[in-house]
């Protein structure tokens, strides 16, 4: 006996298997939102774009153990009254499942003062809106159960490991340490 | 900011930002009045979550749970409120689950390979359980046996819980705060809740419309891992140490996240005997559970059985 039987008193249905992958995404904030709340003190943002050198790739790679894909980075500096008070630095890191863009701010000292999600897409599946694939949930269950949302926002589980954002960070630290420091 | 203006008579500003914590991506949604209040309350919330993170990380140097790891079985280690709050909670479920909630399983997730293994810290018994926890007077912890703890299972949920309190005494009209399946909500607002399945996890199912309350989900999809042959996940049955398989999502209902969180690993841990225990903590589960022969899902929900269950 399965003892989940107990839990089948309750109504019950069968979902059937995959029929359509919706994709997830969420743009946060674009990247003047980004510079504004990672540093609500600076005045001006002077943004420049670097390319870095083979010689460079190898160094921020050697130090922070992560491979370095793109050779292009943008970089803003932030000032207060004249004065440079930190860099806001933008990224993506992809994995299996996510693509995401975002933003590491740091500070004169050399440390990460916040990290922000600008963008936040799942790069498996297709679309959620697909009417034949939300009507199968329709009528089959009745009161608070399976309402749909026009805009779904409330994944529960809906993250990923941090770990490629983790490492996104410590490449941009050992960047900053060999290209702006 | 032309636009801000135009808008802000009529209706509140919402905004929503999402930064890397507590090993996941925490997302957190506010509306109020004006823009500017909303990021600042945001960023407060944020803080928070910070906070305890940097206390109840298992991987952090200085973090009150390494410091009991280290040393708790020979000192006592005086925690935060927050960390004392967590513990005391912890050893709450222990008591009524009988041990199915238990944060000493960090061996046991170490050795599948979901925790790292640390060097300087003392070796253990392999015999302990929550029962050598000794939560004392003045937010001083003691172990009984050398013990490794691991609050990742409950920590989640409490970091959601004191966020979103952050976003409330900062007046916010609504509020949402989210940390990798975990959820929280208050205001003049319903959410739906989606659950992934638990196979094909880019696929969302709304299950459960959901208003100033919480909802935690647990399943492997994303987390689990292959040991010795065979896919495990890091949700760990304390009585018999073994792993559950990828094929069930567990999402609970409940007043607050942290029980919701802990309860999850309950109803991984045993669906029928978490029955009483769910109605204690006035919560409801609801479980997803793919048969990986037709790929097809069954549902199953608690509401109804159990009469004190929570009204979504």
């Amino acid at each position: 006996m399965n003892n989940l039987d107990r839990w089948l008193l309750v109504p019950a249905f069968i979902i059937p298997a995959a029929v359509t992958a919706p994709a997830f995404a969420v743009q946060y904030m674009n990247v003047e939102q980004a510079q504004k709340v990672l540093f609500p003190n600076a005045e001006k943002f002077d943004g420049q774009v670097i390319t870095l050198t083979a010689e460079q790739k190898a160094a921020i790679a050697e130090r922070s153990g992560v491979r370095v894909r793109s050779s292009e980075l943008k970089v803003w500096v932030a000032s207060h009254a004249g004065k440079p008070i930190g860099w806001v630095l933008l990224d993506e890191v992809y994995g299996k499942h996510e693509f995401i863009t975002y933003a590491v701010a740091i500070g004169v000292d050399g440390t990460v003062k916040g990290v922000e999600i600008l963008d936040y897409r799942e790069t498996h599946g297709s679309e959620v809106n697909n009417a034949k694939w939300r009507a199968q949930f329709v009528g089959k269950k009745s009161g608070d159960a399976l309402k749909l949302d026009e805009d779904i926002k409330n994944i529960s589980g809906a993250t990923l490991s941090c770990k490629h954002l983790a490492d996104g960070v410590k490449r941009l630290l050992a960047t900053y340490a060999v290209v702006l420091k | 900011m032309n636009a801000r203006v135009d808008f802000a008579v009529m209706q509140p500003v919402e905004c929503v930002r999402a930064r890397p914590l507590l090993g996941t991506l925490v997302e957190i949604a506010a509306s109020g009045k004006d823009a500017d209040c909303v990021q600042l309350a945001i960023s407060d919330a944020f803080e928070v979550v910070e906070r305890i993170h940097n206390l109840m990380s298992y991987q952090a140097d200085d973090s009150d749970i390494a410091l009991i790891n280290r040393t708790g079985f020979t000192h006592d280690v005086t925690v935060d409120e927050q960390t004392w709050q967590v513990l005391a909670m912890s050893e709450k479920l222990a008591a009524a689950s009988n041990g199915l909630f238990d944060i000493t399983i960090a061996p046991t997730l170490t050795k599948l390979g979901f925790l790292p293994k640390q060097v300087g810290m003392p070796r253990i018994s392999g015999q302990g359980n929550w029962r050598h926890i000794s939560l004392r007077v003045d937010n001083k912890v003691r172990l009984t046996r050398q013990l490794r703890i691991d609050v990742s299972g409950i920590a989640k949920g409490y970091a959601v819980d004191r966020a979103l309190a952050a976003l409330q005494s900062a007046g916010m009209l609504t509020g949402r705060v989210s940390a990798g399946g975990d959820l929280r909500v208050f205001g003049d607002i319903e959410q739906t809740i989606h659950v992934r399945h638990p196979i094909v996890a880019t696929q969302l199912m709304p299950v459960v419309a959901l208003t100033n309350g919480a909802a935690a989900t647990s399943a492997g999809y994303f987390t689990h891992r292959r040991y010795q042959g065979r896919w495990v996940t890091p949700l760990i049955n304390p009585h018999t140490r073994i792993a559950a398989g990828m094929n069930r999502s567990v999402t609970v209902l409940a007043e607050d996240c942290m029980t919701a969180d802990a309860l999850t690993k309950v109803v991984h841990a045993d669906p029928a005997l978490a029955m009483p225990i769910l109605e204690q903590f006035n919560a409801r589960a609801i479980m997803l559970e793919a048969d990986m022969a037709t790929g097809t899902c069954k549902f199953f929900d608690t509401a109804g059985v159990n009469a004190a269950g929570m009204q979504g």
